[in-house]
């Protein structure tokens, strides 16, 4: 019964101190850290700012802040991170390098908790910056959204190791999806999901446009929340109904109903859904069409047709 | 559930008048041991009255910290009905959760005031926010309004800024004087600090001599500092309408000062003087750091990361090993190391001061070393068990208040009374060769009015 009281180290306090902060915080609840995707595809957002203009990427992004806002104002415990998904690379836009050092940032000049305007000031430069540095080369023109997802693993990764082992730390990711699938991010899709899965990561999504089916798996995998809201124009509304709450509090909530996951795959030749097909034996892409060699792994098959089946030869006996 | 008589002889009970004429003495037993009980910012509210609960939604900071401390559904409804400017029919309202928590929030979110039912046209009734309480959740959500503290550029960068290590710093010895003072160490604090403490029954003081501490005192000590600094905090406020100063005020000042950031500077410019007699005590103890810039005075707030950070440095202080001290038996001192001995005799001590098992145990593993912590569970359930069990050792009696009867003047009477105080189902304990016998409060006046009609009778 001595051991536990030992720590009294007049030389090194610095461990003792991280032990103690943590065990307050453990008193004070569990981290909640949430890190929002959004699809900020350029291309996606300037076709849809043509045909309803009452909806653009900054009413969506200040959907995302309110709802930023109120998960950091519900307890001092919960945490924030925003990616921008962009069709060229995925970027942070809080927390971001900006935050330390540049202090004019930081000054609240009205009513508004100086936490939360920092944060949305933050976010709000980086996106600026992002869009003003985008330049299409026309080769890619899809979201990247695979690689957004990993960043987000990663980061959710490295803050739970900062905290230690002591405190628990609850962590989900919600994707406000906007352009269409890309058939090309599939594996590495299904890769971060499982990853997810793994680490007990909740990924919601919330889509604005057409279906995604890569998405409607991803949360039925990790048991959380696939939306496709009516209105777009009341996106603010839905996430702070549907996103906000976490996975204990939701148990108590009446939500949308759950959608009909759609489980076909896509074919990675033609992109259609489909219910059988032909699937490498190494790399489990699926394809409707049978291909020698496979377009992913570039695996080649040995096929044997049962027509070349040749007849047995008798080995000629060898005189004795 | 026994009730010893030769409790009713140690002081436990205090006579209370007796009535003049009647044949027994009445006692009163009363529980004694008293919990020391930390509320939480919610219980606190709850008590407030409606008046000043209305007036404290006036500041946006008031009205986030309200909202950060109901339960987590209440939140779900105030979060959803921030943005609606019509008053929602109760109907539709009662769908958005499942039957379970329900009246538990609807009851909180009335009781705090912050929704109001409403006649909707058709008829129905329906629920509306708080207006006032709406429109500055947004502003302390959204923005717009006006800044809660004066504008940090106009006192211009601070040549002798402090970084937040020292300010740490600060804060913790600011503490430590606080908690030093009540272990009876030799330490400065004011008049008003000592006051405060016997205010809030940590200490007491007789007339002429040094406070001492009490065993709710001792309780605190082995609080966590966030605790220990809630409950003081509780106590202030509790006190300082007495002092005339203006709860809504301080309450407001207070939460604001709570979601300031930590190590920037404030200007205290166009305060009251009751806001700056409060920072004065802020100021004691730790809780904001103030100082004299070209007349213009500038404040830097902890509250936000104080409650997490201090307790760490304590650890190397006097302090911790005089806390050690209330429970352990000290064997050795070495100049980072003590060792002490848990004992039977050392833990019922310790109890015998007001601390409880429970206590002991969590102060423990609070303040473990960095690789005890490591291992599941931090203390090895030998120790805490048999903690426990000393605790349970003690604790054999169970108190129960209750009315005694005793010097009845033959055996019929008391027969009498005992049977009827047992067919009402009060009767708490009896002994019948000295007549005496125990009823419980409920059934006291019952019993009372019973002997005083038989007594008429014969």
């Amino acid at each position: 019964m001595h051991g536990e009281n030992t720590q009294l180290h007049a030389e090194r306090p610095q461990p003792i101190c991280r032990m103690v902060f943590y065990t307050f915080i453990s008193s004070e609840g569990e981290i909640s850290l949430l890190v929002v995707v959004v699809d900020v595809n350029p291309i996606w957002w300037g076709q849809h700012a043509q045909s309803e203009p009452e909806f653009t990427l900054s009413k969506c992004l200040d959907a995302v802040m309110v709802m930023g806002n109120a998960h950091m104002a519900m307890t001092r415990t919960n945490q924030l991170a925003v990616i921008a998904a962009h069709c060229q690379d995925s970027h942070f836009l809080y927390p971001s390098k900006r935050l330390k050092g540049n202090d004019d940032t930081s000054s609240s000049r009205d009513g508004k908790y100086e936490l939360l305007s920092v944060t949305n000031n933050l976010i709000a430069e980086e996106i600026r910056d992002i869009m003003s540095k985008t330049e299409l080369t026309g080769n890619s023109t899809d979201t990247l959204l695979a690689g957004s997802l990993a960043k987000a693993l990663c980061y959710i990764n490295r803050i739970s190791k900062e905290v230690g082992v002591a405190q628990e730390i609850k962590s989900r990711i919600l994707v406000i999806k906007a352009a269409d699938d890309c058939a090309l991010q599939y594996m590495n899709f299904m890769n971060v999901i499982f990853a997810a899965q793994k680490q007990n990561i909740l990924i919601d999504a919330c889509v604005l446009d057409s279906d995604s089916g890569l998405l409607q798996q991803a949360c039925d995998i990790t048991g959380g929340l696939y939306l496709k809201i009516p209105q777009k124009v009341a996106l603010a509304q839905y996430l702070l109904w549907v996103f906000l709450p976490d996975s204990e509090q939701r148990s108590l909530l009446v939500l949308p109903p759950p959608a009909h996951v759609d489980y076909r795959a896509a074919c990675f030749c033609h992109r259609t859904l489909i219910e059988i097909g032909y699937v490498c034996s190494v790399c489990l892409s699926i394809f409707c069409n049978f291909s020698p060699i496979c377009t992913t792994c570039e695996t080649a098959f040995k096929i044997q047709l049962p027509q070349m089946v040749k007849p047995k030869k008798k080995k000629p006996k060898l005189p004795a | 559930m026994i009730i010893r008589p030769e409790l009713l002889s140690t002081g436990v009970c205090l006579p209370s008048s007796p009535d003049p004429g009647s044949l027994f003495w009445i006692y009163r037993l009363w529980d004694l041991r008293v919990q020391l009980q930390c509320k939480n910012l919610h219980e606190y509210m709850k008590e407030l009255s409606p008046d000043v609960l209305d007036r404290l939604f006036n500041h946006p900071a008031t009205c986030l910290a309200v909202y950060r401390e109901l339960p987590k559904l209440a939140q779900n409804y105030v979060i959803r009905m921030l943005f609606l400017d019509q008053p929602l029919p109760q109907a539709a309202v009662a769908l958005w959760m499942k039957k379970d928590g329900q009246r538990s929030c609807v009851s909180v979110l009335t009781g705090l005031r912050l929704w109001h039912s409403q006649q909707l046209q058709g008829g129905l009734q329906g629920y509306t926010l708080n207006p006032v309480f709406k429109d500055n959740l947004r502003t302390a959500l959204l923005g717009g309004g006006t800044a809660w503290a004066e504008e940090q550029s106009a006192l211009g960068p601070d040549r002798h800024a402090r970084d937040i290590e020292s300010l740490d710093r600060y804060a913790m010895e600011r503490w430590e004087v606080i908690l030093q003072f009540m272990v009876g160490s030799p330490c400065a604090v004011s008049q008003d600090l000592s006051q405060l403490l016997v205010q809030a029954g940590l200490m007491k003081s007789e007339a002429g001599e040094a406070p001492y501490i009490t065993s709710a005192g001792f309780q605190f000590l082995l609080l966590d500092t966030a605790s220990q600094l809630w409950y003081f905090t509780l106590q202030y406020l509790r006190t300082a309408q007495s002092r005339g100063m203006d709860l809504v005020e301080i309450l407001s000042f207070l939460f604001q000062l709570s979601f300031s950031t930590l190590g920037r500077d404030y200007s205290v410019e166009g305060m009251s003087e009751s806001l700056l007699t409060f920072l004065q005590h802020l100021r004691e103890f730790g809780l904001v750091f103030q100082r004299k810039v070209r007349k213009t005075n500038v404040l830097k707030t902890l509250v936000q990361r104080g409650p997490t950070d201090w307790v760490s440095s304590l650890s190397d202080s006097e302090l911790q090993i005089a806390l050690v001290a209330l429970f352990c038996e000290m064997l050795y001192r070495f100049p980072n190391v003590v060792v002490a001995q848990l004992t039977r005799e050392s833990v019922q001590q310790a109890i015998a001061n007001g601390i409880t098992a429970q206590q002991i145990i969590h102060f423990l593993k609070t303040r473990a070393h960095p690789v005890i912590l490591k291992q599941t569970p931090v203390l090895p359930p030998t120790i805490t068990d048999q903690i426990r069990l000393w605790e349970l050792e003690r604790d054999r009696l169970q108190f129960t208040e209750g009315v005694l009867y005793n010097q009845f003047l033959s055996q019929v009477d008391f027969e009498v009374l005992r049977d009827r105080a047992q067919g009402l189902g009060c009767l708490v304990w009896q002994d019948v060769a000295h007549r005496v016998m125990v009823v419980t409060p409920e059934g006291h006046s019952e019993v009372k009015r019973f002997w005083k009609r038989q007594r008429s009778h014969t």
